[in-house]
């Protein structure tokens, strides 16, 4: 790790951090990206884990979506992270890629960026004057930007565990399997007397950056979850993205997504939180 | 004539090219190890219409490991221009330059080669090569490309129209004056590219000895690209010899003689080194070849019952910058078969072709594979339009057996066909009123089921009588030959191109079956043009139908002489009671053949040691050789059924069933046959799902990996089922008809039915490619 | 740029390759170690033909440069029929007729490999999602589904028979 950060101060800009490669390496195959020095992380083991420490599950950030989707502390610490992460590309990308790559890459459209910021999940860093911890939603800034400083490399990412009795889902839609979404849904959902107790909503592919809907969310509490409940939240969650128009989506066609997806989680949730078909 | 029981073919087996491609010891064209071959970089313009001003190599040329950097005026010298222009009314002539030198017209147009010692270098090189450019307007869609004041792509062809014709047959005009309802329906199909997973190369090795070229290339071509390679670079045929090794896939794209591959022919030569290519997949998307881009409309007049009185095609057709085939040819197919199994007297057409400033188009796997979406799209129109049933309506006008043959209003004679037939086994086969029920009970829950259905009638093999009463120059015909070696065992050779489908095996098939031995001892040669016969190579359907045909027929000319042989060598007078058996000779018996002993190899011993105790009139060897024309056309059909559900939210479509029927005649491998249906229909509900060629306003592409252009994969793809009712054909070798294009045909057309039939609640119809989730979407949302 | 010298065990051998540092795997592969049965379709790492194991786990090798595998176990293609055996996913393409032109095929022998090991009894639908990251344009998957199914009931049956 110090050799890598060494690394990164000394050449700066022109150097990138590799890490699972399956973004990073079809942009430089097609000569979009070219940087000079490519500081490789996939021997650096100290960096690979995942580790349950109370009310928190940490995840080393060069851990491959493969494993956090099989994990069986995943699953049961954080299931909502374990699905999300089992629909990521394909099989064999999944062998590679990795968590924190994911979240430094930062695409918009990508479910580790959506799962973290959903749960706040808090991201580890590590630089040349130390270490510090921001909500993901900071860290998060733009369409492939991170907060994270030239010099700097992801270390871990510390998610929140399932509380007793928390449910989840993940829905996303693309147009064929294994496609970047289109736009996606994750919804973690607590019940009372079938009232709602706690609610998280995030969207993802919808903007630059993925959006959570704490303020929504806030005035669901006490409510009935119940189908007229579900809909106007699906209404509210279509109304609040602020997606760019894109020559094959419409923003109306994002929105009818964002609805239903929205309904389909929220529904699947209280439901019972099962995998998605 | 009734068919014999063949023993070969009609009869499923697996293929004898599979080793070496399962344990990765095919040999594809970047396979080939050339020591000290030189590799080449494109420098493609990135502008879709400009003047070059200037290029200046001069950093390229300083940096470690490049050799020279060529230019469209350097290959001027060595090359000559590419000539498209058949004498076909309606159709400009057009020439092609091997580089351009003044103007781009498309975006990724070549402007110069850089050659080096490594592709990493070459593309490093690429990157240093300046090029400045006077960006011009340029024109992107088929209806600006016709308005007047549009930016000329191509100054031979003023106005963009390269090609335009206007037929009509009967008396349509009266027709929609009088008929009961004229039902207007509209398609527009989506500019795609054929994705074949191999993408272009080739490599050069130029023999300053001998004088002489040999250039590997994978190509459906041999003999055909062999001839343009002479020609374009000025040597006569007998200095060239095309090797055309193991191929990953074309599907139409590794047919004509594109620049980059004389580029690399003609640098060899100058360069008195060998010098190789390997496409990249950004080039293979947006520099190669595109295909399709199509808009149709129909004009259908109708009685009260949906009888089709007569029927009215406008059609236009995007062909890109270049024209790499007659601009006419794909278009022409589609208004020349449009009315397919159906009857039709009152017929006419109008087709324009138009250039644009994007990549020129190649025929791709079924070039004309819009025509039954049109025909069976107009159907459903006239069945929506008064309310009937669309199986109905099909069989209203569908031609009967007795009415067979039929001669169609362009003038194709439609024979050995059989729609009712395969028509009815889908309808049975996925239980039509069944389907009917359930859609309603679907419906009343809030769910939408579609069913679509498609008849395909495909033409599959041109013979040569076929192009010349269309003024069309060429030919048809197909050449192969067969050499039983003095140890019995076979080689045999015919002039096609494989890119996957199995000849190897197929080709065996029909010379076992003609001959008499088993296919293992027969092995085929193929793509080598010193080796093999001029053949005019694999192209629409035809290389089961021409080159089956052809080496079944051969081995039949072969059959004889053996038998006349072992007749000789039996002391008979003739070879009347003889037959040719898994390589044994049978004499006949009263009812019974009895194993004489005699064998191939007993035969193929005297023939070639013993040539004097040859029978009179037979001379030494067992070497055949022979070229077959097939008829002038020859179709298969098929009907596509196709179960949809549309999840009306999201606009998402689920297949849930698709089923055929075919009839594509005798089979030399019904397991070869299933290949080629499964691949043909997914690469139509491919191209009716996701494909899409993208071009913004600018000309600039929008598609350049395969996250963009985006083909099915195995999530999306149903399983298909398939219903065999083969009937061979009467009038071709062995009863081969032909298939492997007619897929995508069926595909199209089920699946876009099936849209429109689960969304006919909401009284919205899709009628343009592809059919995403956002397009149903739209459509649906102002009715929801 | 400069090259750098490394050591790829590719199919239990040691090559020793000179290359730059941005050389990618299936090049180094193809060239230096003159192992041609791994294709390269896209270098976008979307079609899957480049796939190969590294360290046992599917990789495409278009997306990893030569150098990251330095000193890493390599298996490709070449190494899955054992001397001149088919292994069962190889026999069943060829009974199912589940290759064509054969280019994306060795991509999908090796993920399969792979994944069958680990997944010894998967659904038709399972094997279509994990297919899905491998792109055919010739036989429209449905008999690669079917060869795969079928190879890992054959894997079944031969582990059922060996003895504990």
């Amino acid at each position: 790790m110090p050799e890598a950060l060494a690394l990164l101060s000394l050449h700066g800009l022109d150097a990138k951090v590799i890490a699972g490669g399956q973004s990073l390496a079809p942009m430089m195959n097609m000569r979009f990206a070219q940087p000079a020095h490519l500081v490789d992380l996939n021997a650096l083991s100290e960096l690979n884990g995942v580790a349950r420490s109370g009310d928190t599950l940490v995840i080393g950030a060069m851990t491959r979506h493969h494993e956090v989707a099989t994990s069986a502390t995943v699953r049961s610490a954080c299931a909502l992270l374990a699905e999300a992460a089992g629909t990521i590309g394909h099989y064999a990308i999944r062998q590679r890629g990795t968590l924190g790559g994911s979240l430094a890459h930062a695409d918009p459209a990508a479910q580790m960026p959506l799962i973290a910021s959903t749960l706040g999940a808090r991201i580890e860093i590590v630089g040349p004057s130390g270490s510090r911890e921001v909500p993901a939603c900071e860290f998060l800034i733009s369409v492939m930007t991170t907060d994270l400083a030239p010099d700097e490399i992801v270390r871990a990412v510390h998610f929140p565990c399932m509380r007793q009795g928390e449910r989840h889902a993940f829905e996303a839609f693309s147009r064929r399997h294994g496609d970047f979404a289109i736009a996606a849904c994750a919804v973690t959902v607590m019940l009372a007397d079938n009232a709602f107790a706690a609610l998280r909503i995030g969207l993802g592919g919808v903007g630059d950056v993925p959006l959570v809907l704490d303020e929504l969310a806030a005035t669901c509490i006490g409510e009935a979850a119940d189908a007229g409940a579900i809909a106007r939240i699906g209404d509210a969650a279509a109304a609040a993205i602020d997606p760019h128009d894109h020559p094959d989506i419409s923003i109306g066609y994002r929105r009818d997504l964002v609805r239903t997806l929205t309904m389909r989680a929220l529904e699947r949730a209280i439901r019972g939180g099962t995998q998605n078909t | 004539m009734s068919q014999p029981e063949f023993r070969y073919l009609n009869k499923a087996a697996p293929r004898t090219e599979d080793y070496r491609l399962l344990t990765g010891y095919g040999r594809y064209l970047d396979d080939i190890e050339i020591p000290g071959a030189l590799h080449v970089c494109f420098v493609r313009s990135p502008h879709a219409h400009a003047r070059i001003v200037s290029i200046d190599a001069s950093d390229a040329l300083t940096m470690p490991g490049v050799v020279a950097v060529v230019t469209g005026r350097d290959l001027a010298q060595w090359t000559t221009p590419m000539r498209v222009a058949p004498p076909i009314e309606g159709l400009m002539p057009v020439e092609i330059e091997t580089m351009p030198l003044d103007i781009v017209r498309f975006q990724g147009d070549p402007v110069a080669c850089v050659v080096a010692a490594d592709r990493y270098l070459a593309e490093d090189a690429a990157e240093r090569v300046q090029v400045e450019f006077a960006s011009l307007p340029a024109v992107t869609d088929m209806w600006q490309a016709l308005e007047a004041g549009a930016a000329q792509v191509d100054p031979m062809v003023p106005g963009n129209l390269v090609s335009h014709q206007a037929v009509s047959h009967g008396d349509p005009d009266a027709a929609m004056k009088t008929a009961f309802r004229v039902v207007e329906a509209t398609f527009l199909q989506q500019r795609q590219t054929h994705v074949p997973i191999e993408t272009r190369g080739c490599a050069a090795i130029w023999d300053a000895g001998r004088d002489h070229l040999t250039f590997h290339v994978g190509t459906q071509v041999p003999h055909p690209l062999r001839t343009q390679l002479a020609h374009r670079l000025t040597l006569s045929e007998s200095q060239v010899s095309v090797i055309s090794p193991d191929v990953g896939g074309s599907f139409g794209q590794k047919i004509a003689l594109y620049r980059e591959e004389l580029t690399v022919a003609a640098l060899a030569r100058h360069l008195k080194r060998a010098v190789r290519w390997r496409e990249d997949r950004l080039e293979n998307l947006t520099a190669a070849a595109n295909s399709r881009e199509d808009f149709c409309r129909t004009r259908a007049a109708v009685d009260e019952h949906g009888t089709l009185l007569a029927l009215e095609l406008e059609m236009r057709e995007d062909f890109g910058a270049y024209c790499f085939f007659p601009a006419n040819y794909l278009a022409r197919v589609v208004a020349m078969i449009l009315s397919g199994p159906y009857r039709l007297v009152n017929y006419a057409y109008d087709v324009k072709v138009v250039l644009s400033h994007k990549c020129g188009n190649a025929p791709m796997r079924a070039p004309m594979s819009m025509t039954s979406w049109v025909m069976e799209g107009t159907l459903d129109a006239i069945a929506r339009d008064l309310a009937l049933d669309p199986v109905e309506v099909r069989r209203r006008n569908l031609i009967a057996p007795e009415e067979l043959p039929y001669r169609t209003a362009t003038g194709e004679l439609l024979a050995d066909i059989t729609p009712t037939q395969t028509f009815e086994a889908v309808v049975a086969a996925v239980d039509y009123d069944g389907f009917r029920a359930r859609q309603r009970e679907a419906r009343a829950a809030g769910r939408y089921l579609g069913l679509g259905l498609c008849n395909v009638v495909e033409p599959t093999t041109y013979g040569s009588r076929f192009y010349k009463a269309a003024g069309i120059p060429g030919s048809g015909h197909e050449a192969c030959w067969i050499r039983i070696e003095p140890s019995g065992v076979v080689n045999a050779s015919v002039g096609l191109g494989p890119s996957g489908q199995g000849y190897e095996s197929a080709m065996a098939n029909a010379v076992a079956e003609g001959l008499g031995i088993e296919p293992s001892r027969v092995r085929i040669h193929l793509g080598h043009t010193d080796v093999a016969p001029y053949g005019m190579g694999s192209r629409g359907a035809r290389s089961g139908t021409a080159g089956g045909g052809a080496l079944y027929l051969c081995a039949l000319d072969a059959r004889r002489k053996v038998l006349a042989i072992a007749a000789g060598c039996l002391e008979l007078s003739d070879a009347e009671a003889l037959r040719l058996v898994d390589a044994r000779i049978e004499r006949r018996s009263g009812e019974h053949w009895i194993d004489t002993g005699l064998t191939l190899v007993d035969v193929a011993r005297r023939a070639y040691m013993d040539p004097t105790a040859l029978p009179q009139g037979h001379t030494p060897g067992l070497e055949f050789h022979l070229t077959y024309d097939p008829p002038p056309m020859t179709y298969s059909n098929a009907a596509h059924a196709c179960e949809i559900e549309v999840d009306v939210a999201t606009g998402f479509i689920k297949i849930a069933r698709y089923v055929i029927a075919e009839d594509c005649g005798t089979l030399l491998n019904p397991t070869v046959v299933e290949g080629q249906q499964h691949g043909a229909v997914a690469m139509g509900l491919s191209g009716a799902l996701f494909e899409h060629l993208r071009y913004d306003e600018t000309g600039q592409n929008l598609s350049g990996s395969l996250a963009d252009y985006m083909i099915a994969t195995s999530a999306e793809l149903p399983n298909l089922e398939i219903i065999p009712l083969h009937t061979p054909s009467r009038a071709t070798a062995a009863g081969i008809k032909g298939m492997a294009e007619g897929g995508v045909m069926g595909a199209l057309g089920a699946l876009t039915n099936a849209v429109n039939d689960a969304l006919a609640p909401f009284g919205v119809v899709a009628e343009r490619h592809p059919l995403s989730p956002m397009l149903l979407r739209d459509l649906l949302r102002e009715t929801l | 740029m400069e090259k750098t010298t490394i050591f790829l065990n590719v199919n239990g051998s040691r090559h020793e390759v000179h290359c730059e540092p941005r050389k990618l795997l299936s090049d180094a592969l193809r060239e230096d170690c003159r192992l041609t049965g791994t294709h390269v379709g896209c270098e976008h790492g979307v079609c899957g033909a480049c796939t190969v194991l590294l360290d046992g786990r599917p990789a495409r090798s278009c997306l990893t440069y030569a150098v990251q595998a330095d000193e890493a176990e390599i298996t490709t293609i070449e190494a899955v029929a054992r001397n001149g055996r088919l292994s069962p996913l190889q026999r069943a393409l060829h009974e199912c007729h589940g290759l064509q032109c054969g280019f994306c095929t060795p991509g999908i022998v090796m993920t399969f490999e792979a994944y069958l090991r680990e997944h010894p009894s998967p659904t038709e639908a399972q094997v279509r999602e994990a297919l899905s990251g491998n792109l055919c344009r010739c036989t429209g998957y449905q008999n690669i589904v079917r060869a795969i199914l079928l190879a890992a009931e054959w894997m079944r049956a031969e582990s059922v028979d060996v003895p504990a």
